[in-house]
C-alpha cells in the first residue's frame, strides 16, 4: 500500500508542476495592424497609409450606389444575369431593407466614414512632430472627405435620416432628419475650410491622381467650397452657393471636366473601375433609358455618352438599344465634383436673382455640348426647366439626376416602363441600424 | 520504509515457501474453434485478479495459479470470451474459442488511454467497422461514408464535385459561428479539417461582390485525404456527454478513429481492385423548344429554324453534365509480424473521373503501422502515413459575372453555337458573357494536397500488483500538408479577352501550409477492491499546437500563355498566418461493480491562446451512470428481455474563439500605387469568451430473445451557452459585424436503433438495423437583436436567429410590403436509416436505405434559368397556386418581383438507396486446388453508391450547399456541380 501511496504522491507533484509551469505564449495579432494603434496615436509615418485608405474605401460599392440613384433616376438600366432583382426591386421601387442595394451603398460610406474618424481620433491623440499648420491641413482635408460621404448617404437616405456621429461604435448618435444632417453637413465643411485656410502651403501625405491641381491646402479649398456650394444649392440658400462658387474651381471658360475623380488601376490590390461595361455584352449590360435619346437635343455631343447596340438588349419587359460609355476602359476615372457641375449650380443659383447670369453660365455648357445659344425665357419656371434639363445631360451617370428631380418636387415626371414599375423617394435605412 | 518491507517479503517467503513452491501452473493451446489454428496474444486471466498472461506465437500459455478451484478467462478481440472452471493444476488445459459476430463492438475507447466493454458504456457512441464504413460500396471520401450509417448525424454533401467537401453535424447545429465540425482523431493523432479557399475563383466570379460577403468558392476540407480503407474502426462520440474530456476541441462531437494494425502469424496480402463509372443522378432537361417558342421568348424562332435544319440542336446541360466518369481503386496491403512485433502496410490509389469533363479526384495513400512490444510491459505503436491527392473541381456555384458553368448554363438555349471549330477557337456565347463549354475546356481548378501524418504511442505498465495496476501512456502525433491550388483561365475565354472587358487572363497560385502537433501523456490506475468495485483512475495532460499560413498570388493581364504569376501585368497578394497553442488537463474516475453498476466521473481543464486571457483555464466536468439490469440477481433467466442497461450521462464541452477574434485588424488596400488601410468587416472582441455547452443524455439498451433483436433509445438535450456570433451590427458604426457571445442555444432529439438478427442459419444469415432520429433546436436566448445570415436578402429567403425561434428557420417577405415570416426550417422533421445484410452460402447482399424527411432549402438554381428563359419546367402551371400563370414567369413576377420569398424554398427530403453491394466469395476448396493454398478470401462483387434517390426537390440534388460547410447556412442552392450516382465492379484477393 505506501509503494501506492508514494507513487500517487510522486505523479500528483509531477501533475501539479507540469499544470503549473505549462504557461501558455502567444495570442498576438499577426495579419495586420489593428485599429487601435492608429486611433491611440497617429504618427507621420501612419498618416499616408490612412489617408490612402479612405482614398481608396471612398470607391468602395461605387457601382451599386451610382447603378441605384441611376435607375431610380431613369437614366439607365443594369441588367446582369447574376442578379435579377437590378430588373426587379429597383424599377419597381419594392425595397426590402435587408438587401444589398439598401444595405451596401451604406455601409461602404460609413466605412469610409470610420476611416476617416480613427485618423481624426488618432490626429487628436497624436505624439508625433506635426506643426499646426499640417494639423490643421489634415483636419481639413479629412473633415471635407467625410462630409462629402455623409452626403453621399444623405441623399440616398432623404428624409429617413442618417446618423452623424459615428466615431464611437458602442455609442453611436441618433438618427438625424435630412434638413439637420445637411445643416451638419454644412457646417462641418466650414470647419474644414478653415482648417484648410489655415492649413499651410502643402500637405504631410500624397493623395492620388484624381487630385491633380488640388493637392495642396489651397487647391484642397477650392474644392471644399465645391461641395459646400452642392449641399447649400440642396439647402436652397442660393446666395451662400454664389459666395461658395467664387472661391471654388469654377470657371465658366474653362474646361468642362477640371474636377477631383476617383481613380483606378489593375496593379497590385488597387481596384478596377466597377462601372466599366465593354461594348455589345449580354450577361452583364448597362442600358440607357430610351428617352435620354428620344428627348435629346439635335447635335448634342453629350448624347455620345450612350453607343447603338448591335442588337437591342431586353430584361423582363425593359428594352435598351444604347449601352452607357460613359468609362472605355477599366481605368477610367469616375468623377465626384466637375467644373460642369460648378456652372450649373452657378446657373441655379442666378435663376431667380440673375438670369442673365443663368443664361451665361447655361450657354457656357451648351456651346461645350455643341449646341446653340439658350434661347427661351428668362422666368424662374424656363430657367428651372432648362438647367434641369441640361444637368440631365450634362451629369448622365454620375447620380444626380434623381436627386434632383427630387430636390424640385419632379419625382412623378420620371418615366416608368412597366405597369408597377415606381421611383421611390429615398432607399429605407437598412434593417441592423435597429432604428 | 523500504527495509521493512523487504523484511515483510522474506517473512512471508519464508513462512509460506512450501506453499509457493508447491503453487500450480496451468497450461494449454488456445485455439480457432472453426479453423483449429493457433491464436497467438490471447489474454488468459485468473478471474477476479489482475494476474494473466498472453498466448505465444503458438498459441501456447502458461499461467500461475494459487488457489484452485479458479476461473481462467480467455479473450480475444473478435471473438467470444471463454470462461473455464479449473480444479487442479494440468498441462493440457486446452481452448477452442469462437468468433464473435458482435465482437468488434464489444469494446470502446473511453477517456484517451481506456477502453471499455460497449455493455458498460453509459453514452449512446455509435461504433462503425471497417466493413460498415467500406464493405458494401467504396466511398470517394472519408466522410461520405459516413452518410446515413449512424443516428444523430446529418451529412451533408455541399455539391457534386470530385475531392468532397462535406458538412457532418452531430445532434443538431453545435455553434454558430463557432466551429461546428466534429473533431477528427485518428490513432491519437489529431487531424486538421480545414477548409481553405483557393484564390483566383472570386476574382473572376465576383460572387463576394453581391448579396454576400462569403467567397462561395465551393472549396473541399482536409479529412477527404483520409484513406477509408485504412481503417478498421470508427467511434462517433455525438455530443459533450461522451466528448467532454476532449475539452474544447470535442464540443460539436469526436470522430475517433483506429487504422488497421498488424497481426501476428503468416503475413498476409490482400488486394483489392474496384472499377466502375459514375453519372448525374438527376438531370434538369430542356423545355419544349419548337420555333414558336423560340420566337416569343427571345426572337429568335429563324435561328432556331436554322439550327434545326442542320441538325444541330443540342442539350448543353447533358453536353456539360453528361459524361461517365471511369473510376478504379486499387489496395494492396500487407499484415503480418512475430509475437513481439507486428506491421500493417497499405497502399491505396483511388482515381475517379467527374462527370464534367476535365473535373476528377485522384489520390495516392501509403500507410505503414508498425507496433512491437519491448516486453511484457512496455508497448510502442507507430503509425504513418503519406497522402498524394489532386481535385479538379470545375468552376460552379454562385458568382456575379456569368461566368460560372453552371450560370452560363441558365442562358444558354439549344440553338446557341457552342462547339469549337476545327481548330480549337469556340465561338462566344450569344446571349451571356461566357461560354460553358470554353470555360470547361481552358480553365484550371486544381487542389493538390501533400500530407504526411505521424504518430506514435507508447504503453508502459509500471506496476502490476495482485489488486491493482499502473500504466502510463504516452502518445505523440504530427499532421503536417501542403496545400497548393492553382486556379488559372486563360486569356482566350471570353470573358477574359480586354474588348469584352475582361483582364486579359487570371492566373492564381495558393499554397497552404499547415502543422498540427499534439502531445500527451497520461496515468491509468486500476484497482479492485475487496467488495469487487473496479476502480479505474485517470489523470492525464494534453498540448495541442497549430500552425498555419496561406499566401495567395492572384495574377491578372497574363503574357501569352504562360501561367507563372510572375508572367503577369499585375498580382495581387495576400498572406494569412494563424498561430494557436492549446493546454489542458483531465482527471477521470470510473467505477465498476461487477459490471452491473457503472459510474464515471470526469472533469477536463483547457487553455488556449485564441481566448482574451490564454493562460485562463475553462473548466468542464462530466458524469455518467449506467446500470446492467440483467446481470443483477433479481432479474432471472430466460426472459423475453436478456439484457436492459438504463444510463445517464451528462458532460460539459466548450468551443473556443477562431483565430484572430480578439483583433479588429486593418485591411491593406492601394490606391494610384499608394498602400492603404481600411477597417475590415468584422470587429473584434478582446473580451471574448468560449461557449459552454453542456449535454444531458439518457437512454437505455435493451436486447431481447436473446440478442436476436436490441433496440438502443436515447433522447438528449444540448444546451450551448455564450454562443459565439458574428453578430451583425449597426453598419453606420463602419463594421457589418463584430464577435460577441450573446446567446444560448438548445438542440433536444431522439435516437432509436433497433437491429434484428432476422435469421441465422447455417445457409442463411440476415441482419437488418432500422434506426429513427430526430433533432429540434431553439435559441432561447438572444441577448443582440435579430439578426440574418446565410442567404442572399429577405425577398429570395434567407437564415435568421432569432429568440424563441429554430436555430435554422429559414424566413423571407411574402409579397410587397409584407413583414418577414417563417417560411421553411431546415433542420429535418426526422431521418431513418434501413440497412440490411443478407448472406446465403457464398453470396452476400447489403444494403443502405436513408431517408431524410422534412428540412427545407433555399433553391434559386431555378430562379436564375427563369431569368435566362431556359427553365425545363417553365411552361408548366404547377407553382402558381391558381394555375394561370407560367411556372417561370410566376417564380419572377410573383415571386422575386413582388417580394415573395416563398417559390423558393423547397422541401429538401429525399429517400436514397445509398449503398448497394452484392459479393460471392469463391469457394475455398476451389480456391486451394487451383492455387494450391496460396489464394485465399477471394471475392467479387457488384455495388452501386446512390443508385435510387427519390425526391420532390425541383432540381439537381436536395444535399447541397452553396455556403459550404461550415456554419449553419448548408441548403443554399445556386448553380451546383450536379451530384452523382456510381456502380462499381470488385476483386479481391488475399495472398
Amino acid at each position: 500500500m505506501k509503494i501506492t501511496n508514494k507513487l500517487y504522491m510522486f505523479v500528483f507533484a509531477m501533475g501539479l508542476l507540469l499544470i503549473t509551469s505549462c504557461e501558455l505564449e502567444g495570442g498576438e495579432s499577426l495579419n495586420g495592424a489593428s485599429t487601435s494603434s492608429i486611433a491611440n496615436d497617429l504618427s507621420r509615418g501612419e498618416l499616408p497609409q490612412a489617408l490612402s485608405g479612405v482614398l481608396s474605401d471612398m470607391r468602395s460599392r461605387l457601382n451599386t450606389q451610382i447603378d441605384v440613384q441611376s435607375i431610380f433616376g431613369r437614366e439607365y438600366y443594369f441588367f446582369t444575369s447574376s442578379d435579377p432583382r437590378f430588373e426587379g426591386d429597383v424599377v419597381t421601387g419594392v425595397l426590402d431593407n435587408n438587401t444589398f442595394y439598401t444595405t451596401s451603398p451604406w455601409s461602404s460610406r460609413y466605412g469610409a466614414i470610420k476611416d476617416i474618424n480613427l485618423a481624426l481620433e488618432g490626429l487628436a491623440n497624436t505624439t508625433a512632430d506635426f506643426s499646426t499648420e499640417e494639423v490643421s491641413s489634415i483636419r481639413g482635408v479629412l473633415n471635407t472627405l467625410k462630409a462629402h460621404e455623409l452626403l453621399s448617404v444623405s441623399n440616398n437616405q432623404y428624409t429617413n435620416g442618417i446618423r452623424l456621429d459615428v466615431s464611437d461604435s458602442d455609442n453611436l448618435g441618433a438618427f438625424v432628419t435630412y434638413e439637420e444632417a445637411l445643416t451638419a453637413i454644412n457646417d462641418l465643411l466650414v470647419s474644414a475650410a478653415g482648417d484648410l485656410s489655415a492649413g499651410g502651403a502643402s500637405l504631410p501625405f500624397n493623395l492620388s491622381a484624381g487630385y491633380t491641381g488640388f493637392d495642396t491646402p489651397a487647391g484642397f479649398l477650392q474644392f471644399n467650397k465645391g461641395i459646400n456650394a452642392r449641399v447649400e444649392a440642396y439647402r436652397g440658400n442660393y446666395s451662400n452657393v454664389r459666395t461658395l462658387l467664387g472661391a471654388s474651381f469654377m470657371s465658366l471658360s474653362g474646361d468642362m471636366d477640371t474636377g477631383v475623380y476617383h481613380t483606378f488601376s489593375l496593379s497590385g490590390a488597387d481596384q478596377a473601375n466597377p462601372l466599366f461595361i465593354a461594348l455589345n455584352q449580354e450577361a452583364n449590360v448597362r442600358v440607357a433609358h430610351a428617352s435620354y435619346i428620344a428627348d435629346a437635343l439635335a447635335n448634342d455631343a453629350r448624347v455620345d455618352k450612350v453607343v447603338l447596340r448591335d442588337t437591342p438588349r431586353e430584361a423582363s419587359g425593359l428594352v435598351g438599344t444604347h449601352d452607357v460609355w460613359l468609362y472605355q476602359s477599366n481605368v477610367d476615372a469616375i468623377p465626384m465634383m466637375r467644373n460642369e457641375e460648378l456652372i450649373l449650380l452657378f446657373a441655379e443659383a442666378n435663376m431667380t436673382s440673375n438670369p442673365a447670369n443663368a443664361k451665361s453660365a447655361i450657354d457656357a455648357v451648351r456651346t461645350a455640348a455643341g449646341l446653340g445659344a439658350y434661347g427661351g425665357a428668362l422666368t424662374p419656371a424656363a430657367l428651372e426647366d432648362e438647367i434641369l434639363f441640361q444637368r440631365r445631360y450634362s451629369l448622365f451617370g454620375e447620380g444626380h439626376r434623381w436627386i434632383d428631380m427630387r430636390r424640385f418636387s419632379r419625382i412623378s415626371e420620371l418615366p416608368n416602363d412597366r405597369a408597377g414599375d415606381n421611383v421611390p423617394d429615398a432607399v429605407p435605412v437598412p434593417a441592423n441600424e435597429n432604428q | 520504509m523500504n527495509k521493512k518491507i523487504i523484511f515483510k517479503w522474506l517473512v512471508f517467503l519464508a513462512m509460506f515457501l512450501p506453499c509457493v513452491i508447491f503453487a500450480q501452473s496451468v497450461s494449454g493451446i488456445v485455439t480457432d474453434k472453426t479453423s483449429s489454428l493457433p491464436i497467438p496474444g490471447a489474454s488468459v486471466l485468473v478471474k477476479g485478479t489482475a494476474t494473466g498472461v498472453s498466448t505465444d506465437f503458438n498459441g501456447n500459455y502458461s499461467i500461475e495459479v494459487k488457489t484452485f478451484p479458479t476461473v481462467l478467462v480467455f479473450s480475444y478481440l473478435g471473438y467470444e470470451s471463454k470462461e473455464v472452471s479449473v480444479d487442479a493444476a494440468s498441462t493440457s488445459l486446452n481452448v477452442k474459442m469462437s468468433q464473435s459476430a458482435t465482437a468488434l463492438d464489444e469494446v470502446i475507447i473511453s477517456g484517451f488511454a481506456s477502453s471499455v466493454k460497449r455493455s458498460n458504456a453509459a453514452n449512446s457512441v455509435a461504433s462503425l467497422s471497417s466493413e460498415d464504413l467500406a464493405g458494401v460500396t467504396p466511398p470517394q471520401t472519408l466522410d461520405g461514408a459516413l452518410a446515413g450509417k449512424f443516428t444523430g448525424a446529418l451529412v451533408t454533401s455541399n455539391s457534386g464535385s470530385p475531392g468532397g467537401g462535406m458538412s457532418v453535424k452531430l445532434r443538431g447545429v453545435t455553434s454558430i459561428n463557432g466551429n461546428s465540425q466534429p473533431l477528427y482523431i485518428i490513432d491519437g493523432i489529431y487531424i486538421d479539417n480545414s477548409s481553405i479557399a483557393s484564390g483566383g475563383l472570386n476574382a473572376v466570379s465576383g460572387a463576394s461582390g453581391g448579396g454576400s460577403s462569403s467567397s462561395q468558392d465551393n472549396a473541399t476540407n482536409r479529412i477527404a485525404d483520409i484513406n477509408p480503407d485504412d481503417i478498421a474502426n470508427i467511434e462517433i462520440l455525438k455530443g459533450a456527454s461522451a466528448s467532454s474530456i476532449y475539452g474544447s476541441r470535442g464540443a460539436a462531437g469526436v470522430i475517433i478513429i483506429t487504422t488497421k494494425k498488424g497481426k501476428s502469424g503468416e503475413t498476409k496480402l490482400n488486394f483489392s481492385q474496384s472499377i466502375g463509372f459514375n453519372e448525374v443522378i438527376n438531370l434538369q432537361g430542356q423545355r419544349n423548344w419548337t420555333e414558336a417558342l423560340a420566337e416569343s421568348e427571345f426572337g429568335e424562332g429563324a435561328l432556331y429554324r436554322a439550327a434545326e435544319d442542320a441538325g444541330t440542336l443540342r442539350d448543353y446541360e447533358r453536353e456539360v453534365f453528361g459524361e461517365k466518369g471511369f473510376i478504379t481503386n486499387t489496395t494492396v496491403s500487407m499484415s503480418g509480424g512475430s509475437d513481439k512485433t507486428t506491421f500493417y502496410g497499405g497502399l491505396t490509389r483511388n482515381q475517379e473521373d467527374g462527370i464534367v469533363k476535365r473535373t476528377g479526384y485522384d489520390k495516392t495513400s501509403l500507410r505503414i503501422n508498425l507496433d512491437h512490444r519491448f516486453s511484457d510491459d512496455v508497448k510502442l505503436s507507430l503509425v504513418s502515413n503519406y497522402i498524394n491527392s489532386s481535385a479538379d473541381r470545375g468552376f460552379f456555384n454562385n458568382d456575379n459575372t456569368g461566368t460560372t458553368i453552371g450560370v452560363a448554363l441558365t442562358a444558354t438555349r439549344p440553338w446557341d453555337n457552342l462547339m469549337p471549330d476545327a481548330n480549337g477557337n469556340y465561338p462566344d456565347h450569344p446571349n451571356n458573357s461566357s461560354n460553358p463549354l470554353q470555360t470547361r475546356d481552358l480553365m484550371t481548378n486544381n487542389e493538390t494536397t501533400k500530407r504526411f501524418i505521424t504518430g506514435g504511442t507508447l504503453d508502459i505498465n509500471l506496476f502490476r500488483g495482485d489488486n491493482s495496476d499502473l500504466k502510463f501512456v504516452a502518445k505523440a502525433g504530427a499532421d503536417h500538408y501542403t496545400l497548393s491550388s492553382t486556379v488559372i483561365f486563360p486569356k482566350e475565354l471570353q470573358f477574359m479577352r480586354p474588348d469584352q472587358g475582361g483582364v486579359n487572363g487570371v492566373s492564381a497560385v495558393s499554397t497552404a501550409t499547415n502543422t498540427n502537433a499534439n502531445y500527451s501523456a497520461f496515468l491509468v490506475h486500476n484497482y479492485r477492491s475487496d467488495n469487487d468495485i473496479d476502480f479505474s483512475t485517470q489523470a492525464g495532460i494534453t498540448n495541442e499546437q497549430f500552425s498555419q499560413q496561406v499566401v495567395r498570388v492572384v495574377a491578372s493581364d497574363l503574357i501569352a500563355s504562360e501561367t507563372n504569376v510572375d508572367q503577369a501585368a499585375n498580382q495581387a497578394v495576400s498572406q494569412f498566418r494563424l498561430e494557436q497553442e492549446d493546454f489542458g488537463f483531465y482527471v477521470q474516475e470510473s467505477f465498476n461493480y461487477q459490471d452491473k453498476l457503472i459510474a464515471t466521473l470526469g472533469i477536463r481543464g483547457d487553455k488556449s491562446t485564441n481566448n482574451g486571457d490564454i493562460n485562463k483555464f475553462f473548466y468542464y466536468p462530466k458524469a455518467s451512470i449506467a446500470a446492467n439490469l440483467h446481470s443483477f440477481n433479481f432479474w432471472g433467466e430466460d426472459k423475453l428481455l436478456n439484457r436492459f442497461k438504463p444510463r445517464l450521462a451528462y458532460g460539459e464541452a466548450g468551443t473556443f474563439a477562431a483565430f484572430g477574434s480578439l483583433f479588429t485588424v486593418y485591411g491593406n488596400t492601394s490606391i494610384d500605387g499608394n498602400v492603404g488601410i481600411v477597417v475590415p468587416g468584422i470587429r473584434g472582441n478582446a473580451a471574448i469568451s468560449p461557449e459552454r455547452q453542456s449535454e444531458l443524455e439518457f437512454g437505455f439498451d435493451a436486447g431481447f430473445l436473446n440478442d436476436r433483436v436490441s433496440l438502443e433509445v436515447t433522447y438528449y438535450k444540448k444546451q450551448v451557452e455564450d454562443l459565439l456570433l458574428n453578430a451583425t451590427i449597426e453598419p453606420s458604426s463602419g463594421f457589418s459585424q463584430e464577435f460577441l457571445n450573446a446567446g444560448t442555444l438548445e438542440n433536444r432529439g431522439l435516437e432509436i436503433g433497433v437491429n434484428i438478427v432476422a435469421v441465422d442459419t447455417e445457409d442463411f444469415q440476415w441482419n437488418s438495423s432500422i434506426s429513427y432520429f430526430k433533432n429540434q433546436s431553439e435559441i432561447t436566448q438572444l441577448n443582440v437583436p435579430t439578426f440574418n445570415l446565410g442567404g442572399f436578402g429577405n425577398s429570395l429567403g434567407q437564415f435568421q436567429i432569432e429568440e424563441g425561434k429554430s436555430v435554422t428557420q429559414i424566413v423571407g417577405t411574402t409579397g410587397p410590403g409584407t413583414p418577414v415570416s417563417v417560411l421553411g426550417d431546415a433542420e429535418p422533421d426526422f431521418q431513418m436509416n434501413f440497412s440490411s445484410k443478407m448472406v446465403y452460402k457464398d453470396f452476400t447482399l447489403s444494403f443502405l436505405w436513408h431517408w431524410k424527411k422534412g428540412g427545407d432549402n433555399i433553391n434559386l438554381t431555378k430562379l436564375l434559368s427563369d431569368f435566362g428563359g431556359t427553365s425545363a419546367d417553365f411552361d408548366g402551371f404547377n407553382v402558381d397556386p391558381e394555375g394561370l400563370i407560367r411556372n417561370g414567369d410566376y417564380r419572377i413576377t410573383k415571386g422575386l418581383f413582388s417580394g415573395n420569398a416563398t417559390p423558393f424554398v423547397e422541401d429538401a427530403s429525399y429517400l436514397r438507396l445509398r449503398e448497394i453491394g452484392l459479393y460471392y466469395s469463391l469457394p475455398q476448396e476451389n480456391l486451394d486446388k487451383w492455387f494450391k493454398g496460396n489464394v485465399s478470401n477471394v471475392k467479387v462483387g457488384l455495388s452501386g453508391n446512390n443508385l435510387i434517390n427519390i425526391f420532390d426537390y425541383n432540381s439537381y440534388d436536395p444535399e447541397v450547399s452553396n455556403f459550404g460547410g461550415n456554419g449553419l447556412s448548408t441548403g443554399v442552392e445556386v448553380t451546383p456541380f450536379p451530384s452523382s450516382k456510381r456502380y462499381m465492379f470488385h476483386l479481391s484477393a488475399q495472398f
